[in-house]
């Protein structure tokens, strides 16, 4: 495997049409942002599915995993993940809904092994659960930690604290 | 579990959890379980759980190592981390933008010009805020001048754990850094923490004499890396113990999104300044230093040969630097700004590699939800992989090149 | 058994003898003295003249705070002047636990097991504003706001990060307060830290206030 850069040199508007003639119907609301990042929605259910073949793209294969970040609107979680192709240099943001009741999603750790401690960490912070994670530890706070503080309804407990 | 040798009456220490330890020995007993053999012939060898605890030496850092050893060999690691963390993406929620900018300081405290820079680029992408192009120049001076000091300090805390010999090159390699950290001292008030960047600029305009004295000191800097490398290069002990160690393969830059002189060393040229150009890079002539092994002593030579480089930027930005307002005219006090409503994610090119953020705004003052993206949190993962079948004295080599600093790592 | 108790065993002697005999029998030591004397006083300055010029330091240096104090013991600010450049990665062989940096839960039992492990006498320095009291993350919900809720701080250096000058400054200030410990227990007034009976209690359940003054250990 080279891993050269910018091997394809593809612009933003056919990097679009082409990830959306390659998923068709689950990739929604397809954007751009300059200078070089195309936004998506995706569906929960489908993710394994469009992780695997995003991966394994012709030419343009997104096969790296830069980050993984979890936003909570108050209404339902969400993830994003930034993705990134190295033969073609461009970017590609999957945002994923997640409802606040069961936040419960699929792991990408078996396509992109980079997600591992991304998805402890969102675990650990929003705790949103990865099914088939690995490793599913808490990863920045002590292990007996209660509650997810990153949420905005967050309450700090007197038992994490004793030193107070 | 508690230590025989310290009465620990405290409640708290006897109760504190240890998943990871219990981890690694839930897998050595799985390893008897599956009958897997040891690797000395049929010797029957017990598997050692040893901590590399959250204060030793050579961890640089409050990272925890719970390192499965087979006599010397190293079978397992599992590192701990979060001895650190300082909740920085919850108290982005608790402050507004501009009072975020010293926290930012404080990520990856040895390069902090850098984080400062990584956090403005968002905001300014979000608020579209354009800064002057004398602003833009003393930015790349600034970030070049820690990225120096920055390479001075991985470069020497690591050859110090190898040998008395590293430490004297460590203790040269301060006395290199104090000079820099002059220069940055005169531009923007402090030694570390820096606070200097802005929405739309810098804070303060260079002094009057500063280019004479920076160009000085880079006149010196050649000099100094020669003796370094004098030191180094050719030694047969340090060659012994880095040659060949904890090697990177490009298929594992790709896997693990591994950016910085780790992905460098191992061949594949990835540099935000040359794939993702922000500022005036795109201006500035310099290569992408890579080398072709990926191990320990390559990673080393992308640090010292990143030394050369950053020298020649900050020349040309010297000689380029143009006049004018070093802040955008509309920004006064009392400072506070409210992006429009968005999402924005920009990445910079830190010393340790792609140090990005992504930042949600709901359109007030404060940021909506912060999220890091730091280069040593995602280059740890790959330690496990590097550092198994190798011995417990190469672990603490190779875990000294991947130079980490556990700020950026726990935030 | 009533047998035993009048054989003439050392206890039993030493239990029957008339006092004038048992004056004379019992030497003086330097612990016995009621009162500082010339005797005490000198052991007091030759001890703590030798504490206070060779400490060891332990590096606890946690976050940014440790590189001020990395950068104190190289060339510019030679902390070898003062005699202290002997830092020790172990606390089993260190006197100065100089806590650089913020302790956070998940660290403070750590502190608190390398601060047992430590050998008497033993100071503990805050360096740094998130040591003395939590710093800028002081509204964090994983960071301790001070060190002195874990261990007994002796001395609070201030910064963020603490010039290596401001570190010497707290550091000259320990040493004085190393030159008044005193080998006897003593009414004069003098600062009685030879056992190291000051601890700093923790608040009893619920969220109680913090309770500031230091108490003695039973």
């Amino acid at each position: 495997m080279t891993a050269e850069i910018g091997t394809i040199v593809i612009s933003m508007d056919e990097l679009a049409v082409r990830l959306g003639e390659a998923f068709p119907g689950e990739l929604a609301d397809i954007r751009i942002q300059d200078p070089d990042t195309v936004i998506a929605q995706v569906e929960a259910a489908g993710l394994k599915g469009i992780a695997r073949r995003l991966h394994d793209l012709p030419q343009i294969a997104f096969d790296s995993l830069t980050l993984i970040s979890s936003v909570d609107y108050k209404t339902h979680f969400e993830c994003v993940y930034h993705l990134y192709s190295f033969a073609a240099n461009r970017y590609l943001e999957l945002h994923v809904r997640v409802s606040r009741a069961k936040p419960v999603l699929d792991t990408v750790s078996d396509v992109w092994p980079s997600a591992d401690w991304h998805e402890r960490e969102a675990w650990d912070m929003m705790g949103i659960r990865f099914e088939g994670h690995p490793d599913p530890r808490r990863i920045l706070l002590k292990d007996d930690w209660i509650g997810h503080p990153l949420r905005k309804d967050y309450v700090d407990l007197i038992e994490n604290h004793p030193y107070v | 579990m508690s230590d025989p040798v310290v009465n620990v009456s405290d409640p708290v220490v006897k109760k504190a959890p240890d998943e990871a330890m219990e981890l690694a020995l839930r897998r050595i007993r799985e390893a008897d379980a599956a009958g897997k053999p040891s690797d000395l012939g049929g010797m029957a060898l017990d598997q050692v759980v040893v901590n590399m605890g959250p204060q030793h030496p050579s961890t640089h850092g409050v990272l925890r190592l719970v390192v499965t050893l087979d006599g010397e060999n190293v079978r397992d690691v599992i590192p701990v981390i979060g001895y650190l963390h300082r909740c920085k993406e919850k108290l982005a929620e608790k402050r507004t933008y501009y009072q975020y900018i010293p926290i930012v300081d404080r990520t990856e405290y040895v390069a902090g010009i850098n984080c400062e820079w990584g956090y403005v680029l968002t905001v300014e992408k979000l608020a579209g805020i354009v800064p002057p192009r004398r602003a833009e120049f003393i930015r790349v001076i600034m970030a070049e001048l820690n990225r120096i000091a920055s390479h001075l300090i991985g470069i020497g805390t690591f050859v110090s754990d190898l040998s008395p010999l590293g430490t004297a090159v460590l203790f040269y390699m301060f006395r290199d850094r104090e000079p820099v950290l002059d220069l940055l001292e005169e531009a923007t008030g402090a030694r570390m923490m820096f606070n200097y960047f802005r929405f739309g600029g810098v804070r303060f305009d260079l002094p009057p004499g500063w280019e004479q004295r920076c160009r000085d000191f880079l006149g010196r800097l050649p000099k100094l890396i020669d003796e370094y490398e004098k030191l180094l290069d050719r030694n047969a002990v340090y060659l012994q113990r880095t040659v060949g160690k904890g090697v990177v393969t490009r298929q594992d830059v790709v896997d693990y999104s591994l950016t910085g002189p780790l992905a460098r060393a191992a061949g594949v040229p990835f540099d935000l300044r040359r794939t993702r150009p922000y500022s005036v890079y795109p201006e500035l002539d310099f290569d992408v230093c890579t080398e072709q092994h990926g191990d320990v002593f390559d990673r080393y030579r992308v640090r010292m040969n990143e030394l050369r480089e950053s020298r020649k930027i900050i020349l040309q930005c010297l000689d380029m630097l143009p006049g004018g307002p070093v802040q955008v005219g509309t920004l006064r006090p009392p400072y506070v700004i409210t992006p429009p409503p968005g999402s924005a994610y920009t990445a910079q090119e830190n010393p340790r590699g792609e140090y990005g953020t992504y930042i949600v705004s709901d359109g007030s003052r404060y940021p909506y939800r912060l999220k890091f993206r730091d280069p040593c949190f995602v280059n740890l993962q790959i330690l496990p992989k590097l550092m198994r079948g190798n011995r417990i004295a190469d672990a603490v080599a190779i875990s000294g090149s991947m130079d980490l600093v556990l700020g950026g790592i726990d935030r | 058994m009533g047998v035993t108790d009048d054989l003439p065993t050392l206890a039993n002697l030493k239990n029957n003898l008339p006092p004038s005999v048992a004056d004379r029998l019992r030497y003086p030591k330097v612990e016995q003295f009621q009162q500082p004397n010339v005797i005490t006083t000198t052991v007091d300055l030759i001890f703590n003249w030798a504490r206070s010029h060779s400490i060891f330091p332990f590096t606890y240096g946690l976050a940014c705070c440790a590189f001020e104090m990395l950068t104190s013991g190289f060339a510019r600010f030679d902390i070898a002047r003062f005699g202290w450049e002997v830092f020790r990665p172990t606390p089993r062989q260190s006197d100065l636990m100089i806590v650089a940096g913020t302790v956070n839960e998940k660290m403070g039992p750590v502190l608190k097991l390398l601060y047992d492990q430590m050998a008497e006498p033993k100071w503990v320095v805050s360096m740094g504003a998130c040591a003395t009291s939590g710093g800028p993350f002081y509204d964090g919900y994983n960071v301790v706001n001070g060190v002195d809720k874990i261990v007994p701080v002796d001395v609070y250096i201030p910064g963020c990060p603490p010039r290596p000058e401001a570190l010497f400054d707290g550091l000259l200030q320990l040493q004085q307060k190393i030159q008044q410990m005193s080998y006897v227990s003593s009414n004069t007034g003098a600062v009685d830290l030879c056992e190291s009976k000051w601890r700093a209690p923790r608040a009893e359940g619920g969220r109680g206030v913090q309770q500031c003054f230091l108490e003695p250990r039973e």
